[in-house]
């Protein structure tokens, strides 16, 4: 049982004030089988109005309004997480048919299929999870971490062609060889301790439950990930989404702190 | 039926003068650019006597019935798939599922208020579904608005035959969106002029005494959808026949780059503070690929045999259907199922033959994506052309609106292909269209 405290900082800065700013913000981790949320705070600035409620993936959403003139739009979340690592998320067979699909970001392309037929994962394992990780260990030597290459919009296939990308990349282009294999597997946004960025994995669907695979670390995720959403991709596990008037140029920037505590 | 067809085209002229006056018009963008153009119209209508129209709207009620009940099973139980009768990857990879309305009950239940069913009637007399269209369907106004006209150009004719009134259509949408409106006003929403049936989105607010809004004049406030006035005055709205597909409907829910749209409209509604007319989510059920399975769905969901057959189909993702239709690609057209309008249709004859094995490559990589059907031998319908008269290929489009039953509009867009050598009748491809009769018994 490992317990965590983490803090998640967002701001964007607009060059020009911003009126009638309306958005939908999934940066919440929430308690589940596997991880206990306790001492949570939550701040959002501004906000006039606000409403929290489950997505159709169950992640927890706050939207809204921010209605004042306003020139930055913040958000604050801390809490402490427990982890269990024997707390197993089950699902119904008849919600997870949607994780098999590939969607336009985990669209397996020529680069993909023809690395997937090299692999012939099928021809070793017969198990979703063992299939999986045989996957990862593969694209693991086959791509390399680095930042700048690719951004938020590039696809699976896009992004195995560079061999190069961040952990969003490493994740969609599992999850599109896991596809070709209808394994269901789905994207996970998260932290892990150290400072920076959040972090992104995979849940796969095997034997019932579903189990968690780090690419960027090439790994099966331990007693320190900390989940704050899922998805199919990254597109539905988008942290914030708005819309407003004015604001011209805009910058973010994001702070996730994350350390493991006694 | 012994109707004077020249008594009838005498007036023709005065008739599309009219029409084009009025501003009954069709708009296309082509090469970047927005037109407008008029929607012909044939004086002479399709007559579809009392007892040809009663099993039409068995067939009808049937199948807008099991499509209702199938949409609201995939968000919710996914009884069809988990029993096998449908292949999950037609659900989760078409276009039209929208998986932010998984879990989500619309008011009363209704996904499909409006559906506009494409027929064809064979040569043998016998009627084959060719589409649903279940998300925006477009086109009643145009018949309504004829009809009004011809009214009152022949009247004797109407006097002397008993042709159903088709002027009660307002009154039927009137009753479907009051039928689930949550507690407010009922508005149809405008994407705007631009849009190729706003002359259709402004007759019906005319007609029903609904207001017509623009995205502009909707805001989403504590929960609640409001209209804003010219005076700043709001009122709340409970039912929204909205003309703008999902995707753009709200930017913070979907596709953020929308200019149009309403924030939150979608949270709303996922609250059960509003209901929006047709359902989000509804495509999924008129997916090309889904098509196929709906005389399944009718025995599935209703435990009925279907009384409207489809036009003979096969899915090459199946490798039954797959083998049949390389083996008989000539005779067969092919669609491809992410395409409307009348675009993305091969008729198999007509290709080269490099386009042929282009094609049957591209098909055998994808086969998801398409569907073949045997070319049904239309009965065509005489138009009035030129002082002559000139049998063309000719569909109906049928409305069907769901209150607490189903009810199947006495009328119907009756379009036809002008081109002689075409089977493509869509009136963004530059049909025309007739008037629908349906008898009174």
């Amino acid at each position: 049982m490992q317990k965590l405290r983490y803090s998640y900082h967002m701001k964007i800065t607009f060059e020009q004030p911003v009126r009638e700013h309306r958005f939908k913000l999934r940066c919440f981790p929430l308690t589940d089988a596997r991880q206990k949320i306790s001492n949570e705070r939550i701040d959002i600035y501004p906000v006039h109005f606000r409403i929290s409620e489950k997505d159709s993936f169950g992640n927890m959403c706050i939207y809204g309004t921010a209605d004042q003139i306003h020139d930055h739009f913040a958000v604050d979340v801390e809490g402490d997480a427990e982890i269990n690592i024997n707390g197993f998320l089950r699902a119904d067979e008849h919600k997870i048919g949607i994780f098999k699909f590939e969607t336009p970001l985990t669209k397996a392309g020529n680069n993909i299929r023809e690395f997937h037929r090299e692999l012939e994962p099928a021809a070793f394992y017969d198990n979703n999870f063992e299939r999986a990780f045989y996957m990862m260990n593969m694209l693991y030597d086959e791509f390399t971490y680095s930042q700048g290459v690719t951004d938020i919009s590039t696809n699976a296939d896009e992004a195995f062609r560079l061999r190069h990308g961040v952990c969003q990349d490493y994740a969609h282009v599992l999850l599109a060889l896991c596809r070709l294999e209808r394994i269901p597997c789905r994207y996970i946004a998260g932290m892990i301790p150290g400072e920076g960025a959040t972090h992104a994995w995979l849940e796969i669907f095997s034997d019932g439950i579903w189990r968690m695979l780090d690419p960027t670390h090439n790994r099966e995720c331990d007693d320190t990930y900390i989940k704050i959403s899922s998805g199919r991709d990254a597109k539905d596990c988008s942290i914030n989404q708005g819309v407003f008037y004015g604001g011209g140029r805009q910058t973010q920037e994001i702070k996730v702190v994350c350390r493991k505590i006694s | 039926m012994p109707i004077e067809l020249k008594e009838l085209c005498r007036r023709a002229d005065d008739v599309n003068e009219l029409l084009a006056r009025y501003g009954v018009k069709f708009g296309i963008y082509k090469g970047g650019k927005f037109h407008e153009q008029l929607f012909p119209f044939d004086m002479i209508p399709r007559i579809i006597d009392a007892s040809d129209f009663a099993y039409l709207e068995r067939g009808l009620k049937q199948r807008v019935k099991a499509l209702n009940e199938f949409i609201r099973d995939i968000y919710s139980e996914r009884k069809i798939i988990m029993d096998g009768v449908i292949a999950e990857e037609f659900i989760y990879s078409g276009s039209g599922y929208l998986v932010q309305c998984d879990g989500l009950a619309p008011p009363k239940n209704i996904y499909t208020h409006i559906s506009g069913i494409d027929l064809v009637q064979g040569k043998d007399q016998s009627w084959y579904i060719l589409e649903d269209n279940l998300r925006i369907p477009s086109g009643a106004s145009y018949p309504m608005m004829a009809r009004n006209l011809c009214r009152r150009s022949d009247p004797e004719i109407f006097e002397q035959y008993s042709i159903a009134d088709n002027r009660n259509y307002p009154e039927i949408l009137l009753r479907t969106m009051d039928y689930v409106n949550t507690g407010g006003l009922s508005v149809i929403l405008t994407p705007g002029r631009f849009n190729a049936a706003y002359f259709e989105h402004s007759y019906f607010a005319e007609k029903t005494g609904a207001h017509l809004v623009t995205c502009d004049e909707l805001v989403v406030e504590n929960e609640h959808l409001y209209f804003t006035d010219y005076s700043g005055k709001r009122e709340k709205v409970g039912a929204v026949y909205r003309r703008i597909s999902d995707e753009y409907i709200d930017p913070v829910n979907f596709n953020r780059e929308s200019l149009i749209g309403i924030a939150h409209i979608f949270d709303v509604y996922a609250r059960g503070n509003l209901a929006i007319i047709n359902a989000p989510g509804n495509g999924v059920a008129d997916d090309k690929g889904i098509y196929y399975f709906v005389p399944a769905m009718i025995k599935y969901y209703l435990g009925e045999e279907p009384i409207l057959q489809n036009a003979p189909t096969y899915l090459p993702y199946y490798e039954q259907d797959m083998k049949y239709v390389l083996e008989n690609f000539d005779k067969l057209v092919l669609k491809d199922v992410a395409e409307a309008g009348g675009y993305g249709v091969l008729f198999g004859s007509k290709l080269s033959r490099t386009e042929k094995e282009n094609f049957i490559a591209l098909l055998k990589s994808e086969p998801r994506r398409f569907i073949a059907q045997e070319v049904i031998d239309f009965l065509d319908l005489d138009i009035y052309e030129n002082d002559k008269l000139v049998p063309r290929k000719a569909d109906l489009r049928a409305f069907v609106l769901m209150s607490d039953e189903p009810v199947v509009w006495k009328s119907g867009l009756t379009r036809f292909s002008r081109n002689p050598d075409s089977f493509i009748v869509n009136s963004s491809q530059g049909g025309g269209f007739k008037d629908t009769w349906v008898m009174e018994a």
